[in-house]
Order: C-alpha cells, then sequence, then structure tokens
C-alpha cells in the first residue's frame, strides 16, 4: 500500500507503512529551471543532487553571491548534457570536445585533447576591473604545466588561471600586465581568483595565498574553457584534474570569497565528494 | 597515451563535429605532427550506429604530446 504525506515542502511516500522515499517539493525557481535545463538536454539527476543544488542556490543568494555569478557548473548528473548546464541561467551552455570521464563525483578530462568550452566570452560580458574564475578540483598532482580554465590572445589579453604551474606557481591572470604568481603546494580544494580594480587575489578554500597588484590590460575576446585553456581559439594546456564545480563572474570581496568557499564546500559535502 | 590515427582528410571531415549531445571531436597534433583523437571508454559506445563508427576501427598508437607552450605566452 502506498501512502503519500505532504508537509513543509517535504514529500514523504510510505510503502506497506515504511517511508520509501522524501523528496523536496518546492525547489527555489532557478534550481527548478536549472532541472527543467537537465531535463531538456536528456541528463538526469539524483533527488540528492537535486537537493543539494537547490541548496547551493539558496545558499548563494542567502550570502548575496549569486548576483555576483554569471556562469555556475554545479557538475551533477554525471553525463555531458546534465555537467554541461549552467545553473545561473540558459545561456553559457557547455560544450565538451575530446575524451572525457562523467561521474558523481565531476568530470575528469584526458589531459590530451579535451576542454569545455563554456561559450562564455569575458570581453563580451564583464569589465577588466571586476570579474572571477572559479575551480574545484579533486585531483592531487604535482605541479605541472596544466592549465584550469580560460583564455587568452596577443598578450596582454588575458583570462585564465594555473592553479599549480611549475614552481609551485598559482596564477590568476585577469586581465592582468605583469605576470605575477603566488606560491601554492596543492591541487586539491576550491580554487577561486578575483580582480576587483588592482588587486588580483589568489584564494584556496576561502583563504587569500595573496593578492598582485596589477593594472588593467584587456579581457580576450574568445570563449572561456573549462580543463584547458583557450589560446586564441587553439585549445591548449588540457588538464586531468576532476571538476567538480566552476563559476565565472563579477569580482568578489574577500568576505564574499571566503563565504563562498563555506557555501560550495557544504554542497561537496552534501554530495559527499568534498576534498 | 593510445589513441586513434587520423589522416588530415579524416582529422577535417570530424573536427569539431558533434557526435552526441554537447560532445564534439577534437583532434590534435603529436610531437610528428601526426593527427590523433581520443574518445574515453564511456564514449566510445556512442559511435556504435552512427556514421561515425570508422572512427573506432581506425590505427592505434601510442600519442606522444609537443612541448607544452611556452609561459608566460607572447
Amino acid at each position: 500500500m502506498v501512502f503519500i504525506w505532504k508537509f513543509n515542502r517535504l514529500r514523504m511516500k510510505y510503502l506497506n507503512g515504511i517511508i520509501d522515499s522524501i523528496q523536496r517539493t518546492n525547489y527555489d525557481p532557478d534550481a527548478t529551471a536549472f532541472f527543467l535545463r537537465i531535463n531538456a538536454a536528456g541528463g538526469n539527476t539524483t533527488l540528492t543532487e537535486k537537493n543539494a543544488v537547490n541548496q547551493l542556490v539558496l545558499d548563494l543568494k542567502a550570502n548575496s553571491l549569486w548576483t555576483s555569478m554569471l556562469a555556475i557548473y554545479p557538475m551533477v548528473g554525471s553525463s555531458a548534457a546534465s555537467c554541461a548546464q549552467n545553473l545561473k541561467s540558459s545561456s553559457y551552455t557547455g560544450i565538451f570536445s575530446g575524451g572525457w570521464t562523467y561521474a558523481s563525483t565531476g568530470i575528469t578530462g584526458n589531459g590530451t585533447n579535451s576542454y569545455m568550452d563554456t561559450n562564455f566570452n569575458s570581453k563580451i560580458s564583464l569589465i577588466p576591473d571586476s570579474s572571477h574564475i572559479s575551480y574545484y578540483s579533486r585531483t592531487s598532482l604535482p605541479a605541472n604545466t596544466e592549465g584550469d580554465m580560460g583564455a587568452y590572445g596577443t598578450f596582454p589579453t588575458n583570462f585564465y588561471t594555473h592553479i599549480r604551474y611549475l614552481g609551485d606557481a598559482y596564477y590568476v591572470l585577469l586581465a592582468i600586465e605583469e605576470f605575477q604568481s603566488v606560491s601554492n603546494n596543492t591541487t586539491l580544494g576550491f580554487f577561486n581568483g578575483n580582480r576587483n580594480t588592482y588587486d588580483v587575489s589568489h584564494f584556496r578554500n576561502g583563504i587569500n595565498l595573496g593578492t598582485t597588484i596589477q593594472n588593467s590590460a584587456p579581457l580576450p575576446d574568445l570563449n572561456t574553457y573549462l580543463c584547458a585553456i583557450n589560446a586564441s581559439e587553439i585549445a591548449i594546456s588540457f588538464n586531468t584534474k576532476q571538476c567538480a564545480f566552476s563559476s565565472i563572474g563579477t569580482g568578489l570581496t574577500d568576505i564574499q570569497s571566503n563565504n563562498f568557499y563555506t557555501v560550495v564546500q557544504s554542497f561537496q559535502t552534501s554530495l559527499s565528494r568534498q576534498v | 597515451m593510445i589513441g586513434y590515427i587520423l589522416t588530415i582528410e579524416q582529422k577535417d571531415s570530424i573536427q569539431g563535429v558533434e557526435y552526441a549531445p554537447y560532445q564534439t571531436f577534437n583532434c590534435v597534433q603529436d610531437i610528428n605532427n601526426i593527427w590523433y583523437t581520443f574518445l574515453s571508454d564511456e564514449q566510445k559506445p556512442l559511435l556504435i550506429g552512427t556514421e561515425w563508427i570508422w572512427i573506432l576501427t581506425l590505427p592505434v598508437s601510442e600519442y606522444i604530446p609537443p612541448p607544452p607552450p611556452p609561459f608566460p605566452p607572447q
């Protein structure tokens, strides 16, 4: 016998007197729109993923982060169709190129020919003095030449990051004029690079590892790639770090960046894939 | 890494082509300028029953990447 009981946005289904499933029935409208986009694309999400994404949206809004986001890739659904979707809007849907693995823990490129084109052109959608990019990496690697996301054209047009380049150098290159890095000895965690006027900050897990002072250069008139770099329309520096979240948007303050980590880490924890 | 070896004509015919929803081919050159493409084990079955099934019959070989691009770029 099946009995369904609805209370306080929860839908509890009883089967033979035992709780069979609990489902939230009233998601945030932006979360609902995201789930509909996934379904329309042929993808799927589990109830746990839906609840986690919904809470992510609520937390981003509660912490005044939502409006700073232009593209959010929560990497749920274990498929190209699901992981390509932008949580923030129906714009900037990704396209995966090359060899990929899609799992409940995120997306992983093969480091040889794989990248996701976000269709996000920083020159069109941002201004040089205010931007951020973020990448949640679940893979531990030694320092290497892998690129993690972004694009660059003829110097000095740039919008990209290497979270652990050779020499343990963490580069956040957001419309910068000089190549400066801060020290970082791990590829695990949530990396968030920000530009606010002259300050370019290098966050890992909510902590600013260092700020460089930069004059503004132009942003590239190129699509932002994920898990590689778009070098004047050629994908290079393919990476192998499993990506469990990424975002692009306007610059975040230090407090916002710290809160952003807390929100994203809570999201990852609810999916049992935090590092 | 083992990849499928492509002629230039084959590369031109598949580069950037969407073979499944939200997934396109990407071809890269090795250290000797030979073209390769790579698919994961979960992507290969997507070619079955499509006009791209021939890719799975191409010769395979170990891929040796070209040197990484200079950094900082000029």
